[in-house]
């Protein structure tokens, strides 16, 4: 039995929502960061992301093809998570989550086709025996390899990324939302939570490439791109910036405001949330890669590679941290809070073994590297006969 | 005496629901399958080609539910905090234990501070409490869903379990609830649970099984002060439809616009 | 557009992929989903048979307990319903037919529910200072000494 301090309404003690509700905008956040990576190459052209074009969007999609796994796992009644999609609900903001989820996959699959199009058609060719014929489906029996075939191809991919990327706002926003239009509870009930999932997805999804990046070229025995390691540094202080400031915002204005809930939730950042809201977020996983971010862009020219990739990879992981503790400061310390406004419930501790278990979460957050290493296998991430190994990329220590 | 005594008697009459389907129906609908995914089968039934039955009233000849529409009335001035309707509630629907379908708080309150507790919801009574501040004024308040016209927590439900009905109750149909918990959250009453029996969404129904057929809510039934009164606002003589429009009632957290239907009497604002 | 040939092979595939899954869809609604809301219809009915009510009121059990009944009109426990006490009458008797034995609680606990000094009790409300009011030892069956259940005085 959870320990209350004050009142809590006698249903209120529960945390239905679980780690894996946790690992759910998790994960969904770097499929989403990822993809507005593979976007600034494909959309808006910046050539510094070439090198990881590809990279960002095998792992958008490999993160997406889990991305519903957690919440499989957290409901009563998994056999009837289908029911979204047969009888949705539409004015649940979780009812859009099938059909949102769907044509986002669709977008991203159709990308990954188009992308790796000529890989498959030169796969089709050299490859003998059962691959041969499963290239030559993949192909779908079509062989054109010719420039003005190449050129539709990269008319097609720029519409697809282009498309992708509202979309993929939409399907990170629209997590944020399914917090922030709760009217019942006032940590959660904030306009500003679907922008401050979706810029907190942003960061997570650079970080992590910034991360798999240095990983894949140490594999690889390429030196990492300078250029790409400066504008990833870049755009991920930027988007950090962003993110700290909101998630200070909401914080100030419900203070500034005294805010009803304001008593309460004072209460719950200073003891429940103490730790992983104040020092993990703010400190830990906020100000010092805000500094160490700073460095590496204002100091860029006079630093040497070593140093740069040696910051933003240390920076990197503290915000892959960061965003972790601040999914779990929104779900879960929201469920400490009794909508009584006048109670606390002890801190949640999410067991080891079992469907929502901490082991199902590591093991959810490795199954996306397994399979970017069975993507590399079948499609190429970087050209054939480089020997690169993203699969091994394990950036374990980002997680719990 | 526990709950397991008088296990729950065989579904009387009620239709059962499973796979079996009616081919020709399927036909219809495969032919307009665009409109069915996003309409539903309500599209269909309305163009005739849905599921023969009636269409306004699903009960037939027992019981029709456009003739009523329920509400509830609390005094808090009389509830003495006894538990019965706690204890009633949990024989007449098996409620599952640390869960509640209704709760009793008490309310402590005084110039320098304020108290509540509910030990157990209620459900054995109150031990006399003792509080570190000057008391001048206590009372208890029952608490129970609100049966909202404005249902937050129907409105997240995303596979259309959770609905209300026209006379008014607010239910789950466990069925088809997936138990993603997301009403529990938007319920800012704290009137739903997951079961840990059914890991379906579980709630009050003001005893659907009870009012359908003339009777009032184990929790009224039992109440011995009448501090829980039900009615019926399509009845013209009835005493709770009289409390409602002619007495000074308030509702809990009217800031959130969910439209109560359970109202109350001498509510004090510590109440939440 | 000759070079856009597998461009509408995909297309192809995608809508064939959407109709088959929008086909299968329909298959899996419920029959009488949407028949009054975007709810299955069916549940209604099913949630007022989910079990026979258990909780029969007074009324049923005068037949039987005439003089306990006739008592309970005149005292002060006229306006408490005999379930209060006793449990639901589902226990003893359920369509008409004896089932089993209503369970008689005679502790003081029983009584205290009520009537014990607690804060929060409207203070009109008969209620004792259970060691004040109590000068034997507070044990099962001590309140009947003195007052009637079924019809107390004040």
């Amino acid at each position: 039995m959870p320990e209350i301090s004050g009142f809590a309404f006698p249903n209120d003690i529960h945390v239905h929502w679980s780690l894996m509700i946790v690992m759910y905008p998790y994960i969904t956040g770097f499929v989403a960061g990822s993809f507005i990576v593979t976007s600034l190459y494909h959309v808006f052209g910046r050539q510094e992301f070439k090198p990881i074009a590809k990279l960002s969007l095998a792992a958008s999609f490999c993160f997406l093809l889990i991305a519903g796994m957690p919440l499989q796992l957290h409901l009563g009644h998994p056999e009837r998570g289908i029911f979204v999609m047969i009888t949705p609900h539409f004015t649940s903001a979780m009812a859009g989550f099938g059909l949102l989820y769907t044509t986002y996959l669709v977008i991203v699959a159709l990308e990954v086709w188009f992308v790796w199009r000529q890989d498959i058609i030169e796969a089709a060719r050299r490859a003998r025996g059962l691959k041969r014929s499963l290239y030559k489906a993949m192909a779908l029996w079509t062989y054109d390899s010719s420039p003005e075939a190449q050129e539709v191809d990269h008319k097609v991919i720029t519409v697809l990324a282009g498309i992708g990327l509202p979309m993929a706002c939409m399907l990170h926003g629209y997590v944020g939302f399914i917090f922030g239009a709760i009217k019942a509870n006032p940590w959660w009930s904030t306009p500003l939570m679907p922008v401050i999932f979706l810029l907190s997805a942003a960061v997570s999804g650079i970080a992590l490439l910034s991360v798999v990046y240095q990983v894949v070229s140490k594999l690889r025995r390429a030196p990492a791109e300078e250029p790409t390691v400066s504008a990833l540094a870049r755009w991920l202080w930027f988007f950090l910036i962003l993110t700290i400031t909101l998630e200070l915002l909401e914080i100030i204005m419900l203070a500034y405001e005294k805010d009803e809930s304001w008593h309460i939730i004072s209460q719950l950042l200073t003891t429940r949330l103490e730790f992983s809201f104040i020092t993990v977020q703010m400190i830990i996983g906020g100000m010092i890669p805000l500094i160490l971010l700073g460095i590496v862009v204002m100091a860029n020219k006079y630093m040497a590679p070593r140093l740069r990739n040696g910051l933003t990879v240390a920076a990197s992981l503290l915000l892959l941290l960061q965003v972790f503790s601040m999914r779990w400061n929104v779900v879960i310390g929201g469920q400490l809070l009794s909508k009584s406004l006048r109670g606390l419930r002890s801190t949640y501790n999410p067991e080891l073994f079992g469907r929502e278990g901490v082991l199902m979460a590591i093991a959810l957050f490795i199954t996306p590297f397994v399979l970017m290493f069975l993507f590399d296998r079948l499609l190429p991430i970087h050209k054939a006969g480089e020997g690169a190994v993203p699969g091994e990329a394990k950036t374990g220590s980002a997680h719990v | 005496m526990s709950d397991t005594q008088y296990p729950a008697p065989a579904e009387a009459g009620a239709p059962q629901e499973p796979a079996r389907r009616d081919f020709l129906e399927q036909g219809v609908k495969l032919a307009s399958g665009a409109v069915v995914f996003f309409a539903g089968a309500r599209a269909l039934a309305s163009s005739g080609g849905g599921a023969p039955g009636p269409k306004d009233n699903p009960f037939g000849e027992e019981y029709d539910w456009n003739e009523h529409r329920y509400a509830y009335v609390i005094d808090t001035k009389k509830c003495i905090g006894c538990g019965s309707c706690v204890r009633a509630c949990r024989a007449e629907n098996d409620v599952p234990d640390g869960f509640f379908r209704t709760w009793i708080e008490r309310y402590i309150v005084g110039p320098e501070g304020s108290h509540v507790d509910s030990p157990n919801g209620g459900i054995d009574g109150f031990p006399p409490a003792s509080v570190a501040f000057a008391a001048k004024k206590s009372f208890l308040v029952p608490k129970m869903c609100m049966h909202c016209t404005e249902t937050p927590c129907v409105q997240v439900c995303p596979v259309g379990a959770s609905y209300r009905t026209r006379d008014g109750v607010v239910m789950v149909d466990d069925q088809s609830c997936i138990g993603c918990g997301y009403c529990v959250q938007a319920c800012p009453y704290g009137s739903r649970f997951l079961s840990p029996k059914t890991h379906t969404a579980e709630k009050c129904t003001w005893c659907y099984h009870r009012i359908t057929k003339g009777l009032k809510p184990a929790c009224v039934e039992v109440c011995p002060t009448q501090t829980r009164l039900f009615g019926d606002m399509k009845r013209e003589d009835d005493p709770v439809r009289k409390i409602i429009e002619t007495e000074r009632v308030a509702i809990l957290q009217p800031h959130l616009l969910t439209e109560p239907n359970c109202f109350y009497l001498h509510l004090d604002k510590e109440v939440r | 557009m000759e070079h856009s040939r597998h461009v509408f092979r995909i297309a192809l595939v995608l809508v064939v992929a959407i109709s088959a899954f929008v086909l299968l869809r329909t298959l899996f609604v419920p029959r009488t989903y949407g028949d009054y809301g975007p709810y299955r219809g069916g549940n209604v009915v099913e949630q007022a048979h989910v079990r026979e009510p258990r909780h029969a009121g007074s009324d049923g059990c005068t037949s039987c307990h005439a003089k306990q009944a006739a008592d309970r009109k005149t005292g002060g426990h006229k306006a408490v319903s005999c379930e209060v006490c006793h449990g639901p009458s589902g226990i003893h008797v359920q369509a008409g037919a004896v089932k089993g034995k209503m369970p008689v609680d005679r502790s003081y606990q029983l009584c205290a529910r009520c009537h014990r000094k607690i804060e929060g009790r409207p203070e009109k409300f008969p209620q004792v200072v259970l060691d004040q009011h109590v000068p034997a030892a507070l044990e099962t069956g001590v309140c009947l000494q003195c007052h009637n259940p079924h019809s107390p005085k004040p």
